[in-house]
């Protein structure tokens, strides 16, 4: 009996000081307890952001006026149910306002009073899906301390099929379609004017001199794709020097890098000598593949121009690197030399090397003057309204844009700014 | 790797460039070697780049039973039936899609940087006038005033006579000055490659490499005296005989 007393006497006194220990705070929680809990953020929204390509979320809420300088907050993101948030963005509480996102006033109404930030996942997460849900929270912070945060919040992401952000781009584009078909009805009625262009009347001079000194011509298309305008436009002069081959009885030979282009200017060439009432003269090996990698192609068409001597070389399409690799060999064979090219940083090397030189448009130009085409004669109309539009808005719009500088019109600014933005 | 594969390596890297190289002396046999090496295994590494894409993104998609492959695939192989006259038709489907999607794909971004982004860059600093100083601003308003002149040049439905042509001159002028800049640039680029073979010529002129550079310039220019006697000699009894 007295055993069993001892026994529970002892019990009662561990579970007493046990319950001693277990009452008093440690010093952490005790100083956690003195804090006034956290309060609830908010009116914090999440959704898809509007005019993306996906992978983006847009999180508002309005902004505190009682915020001080020293207020931030911290957007937290996670893929996880529970857990696992990654701060994604964290700014001051003056920043990141409606007024900063980056879309223009027909698609967005931005406001100075809400707090709007983009949130990229693609940068935390790497890729996602259309549909993935993640969690997002937003905590408040002054002077580093939370002061208040909000629950978490669900939003998925979607890309979008249609970008009003990109309006204006769609305006401009129907606008130019639609003086392309004016001038395509006029051009076949009554012809365009295309003034003369210097360079291209040197094609006739070159490829009579090839005729008299008996050695052929090497039209070189470039080392771009189909899809490039500068291979294009040069299938077109192509396809006009060959007819004036074909008519002259001269060669020529077309060296390739590209085998798509090389199909493609065989069928040129081929309906030239058709058009020239020469199918006879046609030879499957004026065109030539080389190859498709860049310096042996050109290292391969020098050798061919300095072992032929060609009485005339055209260099007409997309060229990098190798322009004056070939440029130059074909001057130092004393070839007639005419070029043509959008790159602009090949340009100086034609010019250096070349007799005459097509710059840039005037490349794309060519096919259309050479050719008469009323289709290709409305293309370059066409384009002559883009560069129209282009200088009226950038007189216009720098005097606009100084003048409502000046009166400090910044809505009115905004608003040209928006206009001629591209995104 | 090997000291003696080191030094094979060393003496066909010198080997080649000075083949290369000697183009700008003439025409010489080396140059042929080189040019028909260069050409063959610019070819063949190609050749294994384009199998690898084949394996890559319609053998091993197709192992995943991802079909949709197959349509891009058969467009892509329509092209090859070029080589068969009697379907060669077929291509043209390959074709005509290639255009159509790089059209779809150059058109919008074409109009967005080379035509609105010229736009807004140009006018974009006068919203800032109160804050710009007086270079900032003869540099803004010198911009808006090249860009204007530049596409007047590049306008092609006037004569340009009067003072269209003056206009146009002075965007020739800028035209000019910007490629004046890009020869430079692309001309130093150039050299820092030439520095980077003069660089290895060096290297390789080396005991380690058994004076690869030397060895070879010196057969060289041996072979083109050599040669040019020969030749000489011949021409002489050509003439001779006539």
């Amino acid at each position: 009996m007295i055993k069993h007393k001892v026994f529970l006497t002892l019990f009662l006194s561990l579970s007493a000081v046990c319950g001693l220990f277990a009452a008093k705070p440690a010093p952490a929680a005790k100083k956690a307890a003195s804090l006034p809990p956290a309060a609830v953020l908010g009116g914090v929204t999440a959704a898809d952001m509007p005019y993306d390509v996906g992978g983006a979320v847009l999180l508002r809420w309005a902004v505190n006026p009682s915020d001080t300088p020293a207020t931030t907050y911290t957007v937290y993101a996670s893929s996880l149910q529970a857990g696992g948030w990654v701060e994604a963005e964290s700014f001051a509480s003056t920043a990141k306002t409606g007024k900063d996102i980056d879309l223009p006033f027909w698609a967005w109404d931005g406001s100075a009073s809400e707090h709007a930030v983009k949130i990229e996942l693609t940068n935390f997460f790497g890729e996602i899906k259309d549909g993935d849900v993640f969690h997002f929270k937003v905590a408040a912070l002054e002077n580093g301390k939370l002061v208040a945060e909000s629950l978490p919040l669900d939003a998925s992401t979607t890309s979008n099929w249609f970008r009003l952000d990109r309006l204006n781009n769609v305006v401009m584009l129907l606008l130019v379609t639609i003086v392309f078909f004016w001038a395509v009805s006029h051009a076949k009625r009554k012809g365009l004017f295309i003034r003369r262009i210097a360079g291209l009347d040197a094609i006739d001079e070159a490829i009579g001199r090839a005729t008299e000194m008996g050695k052929p011509i090497y039209y070189v298309p470039g080392i771009g794709d189909m899809t490039m305008v500068s291979t294009i436009a040069s299938t077109f002069i192509l396809g006009e020097v060959a007819k004036k081959v074909a008519q002259y009885d001269t060669t020529i030979k077309v060296p390739h890098y590209n085998p798509v282009v090389m199909t493609v200017s065989k069928e040129v060439v081929k309906q030239a000598f058709l058009e020239a009432g020469r199918p006879d003269s046609f030879r499957e090996d004026i065109n030539q593949f080389i190859s498709s990698d860049q310096f042996s192609y050109a290292a391969s068409v020098d050798g061919m121009i300095s072992r032929e001597k060609p009485a005339a070389c055209f260099f007409m399409g997309y060229f990098m690197a190798e322009s004056l690799l070939l440029a130059e060999v074909g001057a130092t064979t004393g070839a007639i030399q005419i070029a043509g090219t959008d790159s602009e940083s090949q340009l100086p090397f034609f010019f250096t090397a070349c007799d005459y030189t097509l710059i840039g448009e005037e490349l794309y130009a060519a096919g259309a003057y050479l050719s008469k085409d009323p289709m290709l004669q409305s293309a370059l109309k066409a384009q002559d309204f883009g560069k129209l539009v282009v200088m009226i808005s950038v007189a216009l719009g720098v005097i606009l844009t100084a003048v409502g500088a000046l009166m400090k019109w910044g809505a009115f600014t905004q608003t040209i700014a928006d206009l001629f933005k591209a995104y | 790797m090997s000291h003696t594969v080191l030094i094979a390596g060393a003496w066909i890297s010198a080997g080649l460039t000075i083949f290369l190289f000697s183009f700008l002396y003439k025409d010489n046999p080396f140059f042929k070697i080189a040019e028909h090496l260069y050409l063959g295994a610019g070819m063949g590494w190609w050749c294994q780049i384009y199998f690898g894409v084949l394996q890559e993104k319609v053998w091993t998609p197709l192992t995943h039973h991802e079909w949709l492959v197959l349509l891009p695939a058969l467009l892509g192989l329509s092209l090859i039936t070029q080589f068969i006259p009697k379907i060669s038709w077929l291509s043209r489907y390959g074709f005509t899609f290639l255009m159509g999607y790089g059209s779809g794909l150059a058109i919008p971004a074409g109009l967005a940087t080379d035509f609105i982004n010229q736009i807004g860059g140009t006018i974009q600093p006068f919203a800032n006038l109160a804050g710009m100083t007086a270079f900032t601003l003869f540099n803004s308003v010198l911009m808006a005033v090249g860009v204007i002149c530049v596409l007047i040049y590049f306008f092609f439905s006037l004569e340009h006579k009067g003072a269209i042509k003056k206009v146009s001159n002075v965007g020739i002028y800028f035209l000019m000055i910007y490629f004046g800049a890009a020869f430079g640039n692309t001309v130093m680029a150039r050299f820092s490659l030439l520095y980077g073979r003069f660089d290895s010529l060096y290297t390789f002129s080396g005991k380690q490499y058994l004076y690869a550079t030397q060895v070879i310039l010196i057969a060289m220019v041996t072979y083109f005296i050599l040669h040019g006697f020969l030749t000489r000699n011949k021409a002489d009894q050509d003439e001779e005989a006539a």
